[in-house]
């Protein structure tokens, strides 16, 4: 599990709430804030970087499986353990698989399993934080009750439980379980956001003006919260692959010959004395990945709050 | 001798963007047991001025230039320990907003006491009994109770009291009072001033009272320090400065006021200064003040830098066009 | 003070009940009766016996209400795989072993993290600033099972003439060091950036600079004015880290080979011993509860702010 860096996010972002709030107006106003943040966002060093070393990956995954020559299931023991060499530059493993291809294909899984589950998690959080706090009363205080139980619960035993209730590991299962416990932060910020921007007096000038509440929830609350979501999804983005990883090491990922980062570091486990590569490469990649979508957070953060610029 | 004698102080702040000259060349003196006003718009340095005396300006600010002798002692070539024993002890200092200059987590009891006990030397219960006279001399009730209160106890009004009773708790020579009634409420403000004025006639302090605003020097300081863009633009004894105003700006300062008794009431509408303050990265060449000036412009003033000259005894302004040389009212003046 | 802790104390209870309620749930999803599908299968009188004896004949609320009872008098009921033993004795056996491990790993990042924090926060924009939290970064993203493999790589193998730590097992303190590095790790990358962050944080407020203006020590101001404040943080942030010490000891349970109750929750589900893997779920998810009990009694006390409006 990935220590949880939500909750600190949480004052920033209600921060951030407040100055979109008080110049959310008009579309105008708001073009120009988001220019103003894309500027920032253009000039922190570590959050370009980031964003590259993001993309970067994503690329590798994309395309390494169209131009490699070798098969990814072809079992060749001839080939077995080979060290990086320029025909396979991360080795091979105990099949004579190249590991280049693998890492990719396991890559694709690891990335597309992470934004799935994040997908999942988002809209949970947002549905259930935008509903309590556009709500308010007894409702709210009554969802938040229950948020406040849960909060700090482990998500790994739940998201296991959950893989044996499905009874079966494939890509929909896992990211199911990966999302059963996961998603009270964002609710809790996506509530908090909502009833700052309540605040606002354009939603007051709206409210008075008669407008329908799905009104005011789509049209006001929250396109403004977009900012907030994104950052969002750079910050789950992490636990939920990392999660994956853990429970594929566990011996609870997706089923052989399919593979992601996780399960290809657990089958370098078996062998990290001798080659020591094979357990190495996955983990750098899953470190890379997380670390880059780290930099991209803090980068949009300090992006959409102008308060937050260190010199 | 002066209480504290400021010489040509100058501080700097290095951005990215360039150098912004903040405090550019301020001198003036305190006496024993005297109030100086310094006023100015926020931005013109006026903050910047008493923080560099106190060694509290945080970086990328730095004082570049001058020096601040207070009693013997230049306090801007003091080491940081040694300024540490003046400060608080010899010096106190009050600051604008009370609700975040107080620490949220510790009693005010402990925020206190320790000075007396840092400053004093006090054990633990000295202190104790002389934390309650204090709060008891601003005026808390149940002191004694109340000590063991935290913060967010406290009002607006009564945290700036604990503020001026930590200010005043070692007796210092000079009290230095950033806005300290800006951030209260209008209803608040005339106790914390009178407050002030009190303890300075008890403790026989020299006061600095820091403000934006005419009306809270008006009454009680003796002298009055006008600041603009970093610099002292007017500088007299606040009779003559209130009666006889030579620089524009003060002028303006004084027109923007808004009067509701007394003789002589302006009519018509409160006057506002047109333009911004300037660009202190880039401040225009000459008198500062010039392009906002109604009488710059007849001249050289917005070219050759006006020099601070004694206009009459005591009474000293930074402009080509003080209000005593004006032949007549310009030409399409406001 | 008192009465915001009796409150607090009070709040628990249907924290704990949802929670149970909730596992308990999960549980049932996973299918009807237990004695059915496991390897204790039995002829149909002793299973109407059992069924009687577990209340299985009656319906869920009564069951639910039977197994309330038996978490609050601390009797789980029988393991459904392993003959004779309850699941009380698998939890006595294992949990010793995972509770001193994260307790290890818990010391280790407090004690490196919190003034690895300070120093890069008091040094900011340093040479030493840098180095700090260059490697905070790096740990922050490289998964544990990678930290773990390589600690046992390089102190265990590699240089195993020079240091007495053995690959795996748990006994003397030698087996101890590795396993809670590979644990404490990712909370102490976490603990040095949050108190950073906070102190720097805590440096620019004002009444930090009342504090110099009142002329205390640098030491005072540091040690107490700042520290207090700056350390609130890292103290709401403990109680998700001991989840995370206890759930993310799964992974160094399972490297290291020890015998504590992570690896024993992975081993009862892929086991199907569901009476086990509900037992340890609520015994870990009743942790996490106390836990945050603490944390928020500890920031009570910190922040005198939350006694007087937080319930």
């Amino acid at each position: 599990m990935v220590v949880d860096r939500r909750a600190d996010f949480e004052a920033s972002l209600t921060r951030t709430a407040e100055l979109r709030g008080d110049q959310a107006g008009g579309a105008l106003q708001r073009a120009s804030l988001l220019r103003d943040a894309v500027h920032r966002f253009l000039k922190n060093r570590a959050a370009v970087a980031g964003a590259i070393a993001f993309l970067i990956m994503v690329v590798f995954v994309t395309i390494t499986p169209w131009l490699s020559p070798h098969d990814p299931y072809a079992i060749d023991f001839g080939k077995a353990y080979l060290r990086p060499s320029w025909d396979h530059p991360f080795g091979t493993d105990d099949f004579g698989r190249d590991l280049f291809i693998r890492t990719a294909l396991g890559g694709r899984v690891s990335i597309l399993i992470g934004f799935a589950a994040t997908v999942a998690i988002m809209l949970v959080g947002i549905l259930y934080g935008s509903l309590s706090g556009f709500a308010g009363g007894a409702l709210d205080n009554g969802m938040m009750r229950f948020l406040d139980a849960l909060y700090g619960l482990p998500y790994l035993p739940f998201a296991i439980l959950t893989l044996a209730i499905f009874g079966t590991v494939n890509f929909w299962t896992m990211v199911v379980a990966l999302t059963v416990a996961s998603w009270f932060t964002t609710a809790r910020v996506m509530r908090g956001q909502i009833i700052t921007l309540k605040e606002n007096d354009y939603v007051r000038a709206a409210n008075a003006l008669g407008a329908r509440w799905y009104r005011i929830l789509f049209r006001h609350l929250l396109p403004n919260t977009l900012g907030v979501i994104l950052i969002f999804v750079f910050l789950e983005l992490p636990g939920v692959i990392l999660g994956e990883a853990f429970l594929s090491f566990i011996g609870l990922g997706i089923s052989a010959p399919k593979a992601s980062w996780g399960t290809l570091a657990q089958e370098g486990y078996s062998s990290y004395l001798a080659y020591p590569y094979i357990i190495i490469i996955p983990s750098l990649c899953i470190g890379w990945l997380i670390l880059s979508a780290f930099f991209v957070a803090d980068g949009l953060r300090d992006a959409l709050d102008p308060r937050s610029q260190e010199a | 001798m002066a209480l504290l004698e400021v010489e040509d102080l100058r501080t700097y702040f290095k951005t990215r963007e360039g150098e912004v000259r903040a405090v550019d060349g301020v001198s003036f003196s305190l006496e024993h047991s005297k109030m100086l006003g310094i006023v100015g718009e926020s931005g013109c340095g006026k903050s910047v001025t008493v923080l560099s005396i106190m060694g509290l300006v945080q970086t990328p600010g730095r004082v570049v230039g001058g020096s601040a002798v207070f009693q013997g002692r230049d306090l801007v070539q003091l080491k940081g320990r040694e300024l540490e024993d003046v400060r608080g002890h010899e010096i106190g200092m009050i600051f604008q907003d009370p609700m975040t200059s107080l620490n949220p987590t510790l009693t005010i009891g402990t925020q206190l006491t320790e000075t007396l006990r840092r400053h004093l030397g006090m054990n633990k219960d000295q202190a104790r009994k002389r934390a309650v006279e204090l709060l008891e001399e601003v005026h808390i009730p149940n002191a004694a109770r109340r000590l063991d209160d935290y913060p967010h106890r406290y009002s607006g009004g009564m945290r700036q009291r604990v503020m001026i009773a930590i200010a005043i708790s070692c007796n210092p020579k000079l009290l230095i009072a950033d806005e300290p009634t800006t951030a209260l409420d209008v209803t608040v403000q005339a106790g914390v001033l009178d407050l002030l004025h009190e303890l300075r006639s008890i403790h026989e302090m020299g006061v600095i009272i820091i403000t934006h605003d005419m009306g809270v020097v008006a009454e009680t300081a003796d002298d009055i320090i006008v600041m603009y863009a970093g610099q002292i633009v007017e500088q007299a004894t606040a009779l003559d400065l209130f009666d006889r105003p030579e620089h524009p700006y003060t002028e303006a300062l004084l027109e923007a006021l808004p009067q509701v008794e007394g003789e002589g009431i302006r009519e018509g509408r409160l006057r506002s200064i047109s333009g911004r303050p300037p660009d202190l990265l880039d401040p225009p060449p000459a008198c500062r003040f010039a392009p906002r000036c109604a009488y710059a412009g007849q001249d050289d003033c917005a070219t050759v830098p006006p020099d601070l000259r004694e206009i009459r005894p005591g009474h000293w302004v930074r402009s080509s066009h003080p209000t005593s040389e004006r032949a007549a009212a310009p030409v399409g003046a406001r | 003070m008192l009465k915001f802790i009796i409150r607090r104390v009070a709040w628990t209870i249907p924290v704990i009940l949802l929670v149970i309620f909730m596992t308990f749930l999960m549980m049932r999803q996973i299918k009807g009766n237990p004695f059915q599908v496991t390897e204790r299968a039995v002829n149909e009188a002793t299973q109407r016996t059992l069924d009687r004896k577990f209340h299985l004949d009656q319906p869920w609320y009564i069951q639910y209400a039977y197994y309330v009872k038996g978490v609050f008098t601390a009797n789980l009921g029988p393991s459904l795989v392993q003959r004779d033993r309850d699941v009380n004795d698998v939890i006595k056996d294992h949990f010793p072993v995972s509770l001193k491990l994260g307790g290890l790993a818990m010391l280790w990042a407090v004690l490196v993290g919190i003034p690895l924090g300070i120093i890069a926060a008091l040094k900011q924009n340093t040479k030493l600033d840098y180095a700090v939290m260059a490697v905070v970064n790096a740990g922050y993203a490289l998964p544990n099972f990678l930290i773990a493999t390589v600690l046992i790589y390089l102190f265990a193998v590699k240089w195993r003439e020079h240091t007495p730590f053995p690959t795996n097992g748990w006994g003397g303190w030698e087996t101890w060091v590795l396993p809670a590095a590979a644990l404490g790790h990712a909370p102490m990358t976490f603990f040095a950036r949050i108190v950073r962050g906070s102190m720097l944080e805590t440096l620019q407020q004002d009444y930090i600079r009342t504090a110099k203006a009142k002329g205390l020590r640098w030491r005072r101001v540091v040690g107490l004015h700042v520290l207090r404040n700056s350390l609130i943080p890292a103290v709401t942030a403990a109680a998700p880290l001991l989840g995370f010490l206890i759930t993310g000891s799964f992974i160094v349970e399972f490297v290291f080979g020890i015998p504590g109750i992570g690896r024993y929750f992975v081993n009862s589900v892929t086991a199907r011993d569901y009476s086990v893997t509900m037992g340890i779920t609520i015994l870990l998810s009743m942790i996490i509860i106390f836990a945050n009990l603490l944390v928020d009694i500890l920031y009570g006390y910190l922040d005198p702010r939350t006694r007087d409006v937080r319930t």
